[in-house]
């Protein structure tokens, strides 16, 4: 236990030393007292408009909050993933002599102490918003604090360190959940159905069969209890709760736990470890895919140039070993939001407005473009290749013939987004071409200002400040093409300000790419 | 002693290790030997009880996953990994009280000069470089004062001094009764300091020697001669008349009656004279 204690300790003081160096902390710090200041005051007034401040409510909104979290982690512990062990786990503590239950516990304790954390927050929302009396609420976070502690973490221990259990049983068990998350939606929907209003959220957890479902309806039973009070129900549900937790409690402190579980944990250390460098680099990784190789197609390419071209032409070949090709789930996004629009576009009277009209598209894709923070694809690890900077060719071509690939998937994008809303709201065929031209300037915008900043600042700044130099740089570049086209709009109109905009924003991308592709110089830039 | 007895491991349906049994020794030094992918690396992983296995471990006449053996085992992964926000002091001090050791703030501060690691010893896990993962790595299994170390691969990433401070920590963990086991590629780094030799093909051990039985007799030479990998000594690959065939039997390196074969030796050697 010791051992446990000093590692927490002194990781976490390590930690808050780290962060109070860093001048991004105290700016997050005070956007974050800002924004917990405005969630106060205003959920106070949402709460009381819509007519939901009384115990019951909370009552429903713990309910809620249930459905939506325990089936969850009983799934991912009985699937092994719950809990997020270190390479450094692995090899400090599985084989050091303390008790692999204890272990399993020291891991889940962040899943733990956000059970405390929650209790708080809610007494706290509880006694401000919802008018529960300060014993009521005592009663909830101590009951809540050890019950749920207690569940979890039996839970924990059972599903991974119990190695009398069959795996067969913790195939079974996710099964379970599922099936009982399907009751509970059923009931869902029958209540619903009768009563489509806000009410009807109170009538869902209060509803018998809801607070009869194993474990999930009997946490609610105990809520409903504690906030509204008594009824045979939930009285009966209370007292299957508290049993079974202590019945898991029990057997979680006599299962045979000798570590078999180290050599998943291992892996799922090591896998969850990768898929950590391969987000810290930017990259869009699926985290269901987590530890499952990626298959790749048989293809064959024909170099068709030599020198940085081979840059691309090897890229081509990567990419048509995937299985989607240059595709991916942002093409999926691109072609949901072409639709939306086009659905949009059709169902209101937008296109009768001239600008709403031509500017409808541009501006949802530079919205897009705001919102997704650039991901790195295949150019972005060209960059940690030594041979990308051994090849004897120049750095502009170099940086053209890594990101072009880049260009043609931001063209299918762009195309994707734009022709089924171009055609409804029947934008001519140029105004179509310069849209998807607008939106390819802006990607190819946002990929070199982004590797201009990495250049400039490098790691000095940390990531996020460097994520605002990037941000700074790329506004000081669409405010020149929009200014640019603001002078032209004035004297050509619409469709020659739109033109004179995607020119100069090509200009201006130009440079960007002339002074980013420094970066293809010297690896020594991007350590 | 470590013993290893009948110690079989399977990836889904693929066998990785093959009823492998073998014993060094109580104060001796074996070296695990074999090409890539020859099962190595599960064997040490099963012995530090981080894989699920058939078969059984014994640490000093101890279950391995017997706590009490666990406070005497201590272990060096090919790959070590740092908590990040742990700084060196705080590895070693988290190992002393994880292990319970014995180890006093004297014998600690000796350790980190010992391997150079005296003025990074506030230096965050995520501020070292590999090689000082390693010898922190290494610094942190010496803290436990163990009777048996596991060293995978422990020279990949050390510089010049600290292979060299390492080869002498191993001697004078054997001179103290430690008994090491050693999983490496790098025969020229351990040829000095070896008693016994495990060499691995296919996930079975196709030859054991002692230094004994050795004598004189180059350890690479030895290496090639049972792995067929030594083409001038006139064997095409793969073809030792026992590579690939299972261990049958537990095996004590150290007793001439229990190796798998003889080896051309020439006079003998110091540490045959030391037996």
């Amino acid at each position: 236990m010791g051992s446990f204690g000093y590692l927490f300790r002194h990781t976490a003081k390590n930690r808050i030393k780290k962060a109070l160096k860093r001048p991004t902390t105290y700016i997050f710090g005070i956007l974050i007292v800002f924004y917990l200041v405005m969630m106060f005051s205003g959920f106070g007034t949402i709460f009381e408009e819509f007519g939901g401040n009384s115990p019951q409510h909370l009552a429903q909104l713990l309910s809620v909050l249930t459905i939506l979290l325990l089936p969850s982690n009983v799934i991912s512990y009985s699937k092994r993933k719950g809990l997020l062990f270190k390479p450094a786990d692995v090899h400090l503590m599985f084989p050091a002599p303390v008790n692999p239950k204890m272990i399993l516990l020291y891991v889940g304790i962040k899943n733990l102490l956000i059970n405390v954390i929650l209790a708080l927050a809610v007494a706290v929302f509880g006694v401000l918003y919802f008018h529960v009396p300060l014993l009521q609420v005592l009663v909830y976070v101590v009951v809540f604090v050890a019950a749920e502690n207690i569940l979890e973490g039996s839970m924990i221990v059972l599903c991974y360190g119990n190695e009398r259990l069959s795996e067969r049983f913790f195939k079974i068990l996710p099964v379970i959940m599922y099936v009982l998350m399907g009751i509970l939606a059923l009931v869902g929907i029958v209540v619903f159905c009768r009563e489509a209003s806000l009410g009807a959220i109170g009538m869902y957890v209060t509803h018998p069969v809801v607070q009869m479902v194993p474990v999930v309806g009997w946490n609610i039973a105990l809520i409903q209890l504690i906030f509204v009070g008594p009824t045979t129900v939930n009285l009966v549900c209370t007292l299957l709760f508290v049993a079974v937790t202590l019945v898991l409690f029990v057997l979680a402190c006599r299962a045979k736990c000798v570590g078999e579980y180290f050599e998943d944990a291992a892996k799922f250390a090591d896998d969850y470890a990768e898929l950590k460098k391969a987000r810290n680099r930017g990259e869009m990784v699926n985290g269901f895919r987590m530890g499952k190789k990626q298959k790749f197609k048989e293809a064959t390419i024909e170099y068709k140039g030599s020198y940085a071209k081979a840059i691309f032409y090897r890229q081509l070949l990567e990419y048509k070993k995937n299985r989607f090709f240059i595709f991916g789930f942002f093409t999926l996004i691109c072609l949901a939001v072409g639709i939306g629009i086009a659905v949009a576009a059709a169902m209101t009277d937008v296109g009768q407005n001239e600008t709403m009209r031509m500017f409808l598209i541009p501006g949802v894709m530079a919205y897009l473009i705001f919102i997704f923070s650039g991901y790195t694809t295949k150019w972005s690890k060209e960059l940690e290749n030594p041979y990308t900077y051994l090849i004897p060719d120049n750095v502009l071509r170099k940086i053209w013939y890594a990101t072009k690939m880049e260009h043609i998937r931001s063209l299918i994008d762009g195309l994707l987004m734009a022709v089924p809303g171009a055609v409804i709201l029947g934008l001519s065929i140029w105004q179509t071409i310069l849209i998807v031209l607008f939106y390819v300037c802006l990607q190819a915008n946002k990929l070199y200002y982004f590797m201009l900043a990495d250049l400039l600042v490098g790691r000095s700044l940390g990531n996020t400040g460097r994520s605002i130099v990037k941000v700074f740089l790329q506004m000081i570049a669409i405010g020149i093409s929009v200014s640019a086209a603001a002078v032209a709009g004035v004297f050509g109109g619409l469709t020659v300000g739109f033109a004179v905009m995607i020119a100069a924003t090509f200009i201006v991308t130009l440079a960007g790419a002339a002074l980013a592709a420094g970066s293809f110089e010297k690896m020594e830039v991007n350590d | 002693m470590l013993e290893i007895q009948n110690l079989t491991k399977k990836y889904g349906k693929h066998l990785a290790v093959d009823h492998v049994s073998f014993t060094v020794p109580d104060g001796q030094v074996g070296i695990l030997l074999g090409p890539n992918g020859a099962g190595k690396s599960t064997i040490i992983k099963s012995i530090a009880g981080l894989l699920r296995y058939e078969g059984g471990v014994g640490i000093c006449r101890m279950n391995s996953r017997d706590r009490e053996a666990k406070k005497i085992f201590a272990y060096v992964p090919e790959l070590p990994a740092m908590y990040d926000a742990l700084t060196v002091r705080e590895h070693i001090e988290y190992v002393r009280r994880a292990y319970h050791s014995p180890i006093t703030d004297q014998e600690v501060e000796e350790l980190l000069k010992r391997f150079e690691l005296h003025d990074k010893q506030n230096k965050l896990g995520n501020e070292l470089s590999k090689g000082m993962m390693q010898k922190v790595s290494i610094c942190c299994a010496l803290a436990i004062k163990p009777k048996v170390i596991l060293l995978d691969e422990p020279m990949v990433g050390l510089d010049p001094a600290a292979i060299k401070e390492l080869k002498l920590v191993v001697q004078e963990l054997q001179n103290g009764g430690v008994t090491i086991l050693i999983s490496t590629h790098m025969l020229e780094m351990v040829k000095d300091l070896w008693d016994v030799m495990f060499v691995m093909e296919k996930g079975r051990i196709i030859g054991s020697y002692t230094r004994a039985d050795a004598r004189d007799t180059d350890i690479e030479e030895l290496f090639f001669q049972v792995t067929g990998g030594h083409q001038e000594a006139g064997q095409p690959e793969g073809s030792h008349p026992e590579a690939g065939q299972p261990e049958s039997s537990h095996q004590e390196a150290g007793h001439p009656e229990s190796r798998r074969q003889e080896v051309p030796a020439a006079g003998e050697s110091e540490k045959a004279g030391e037996q």
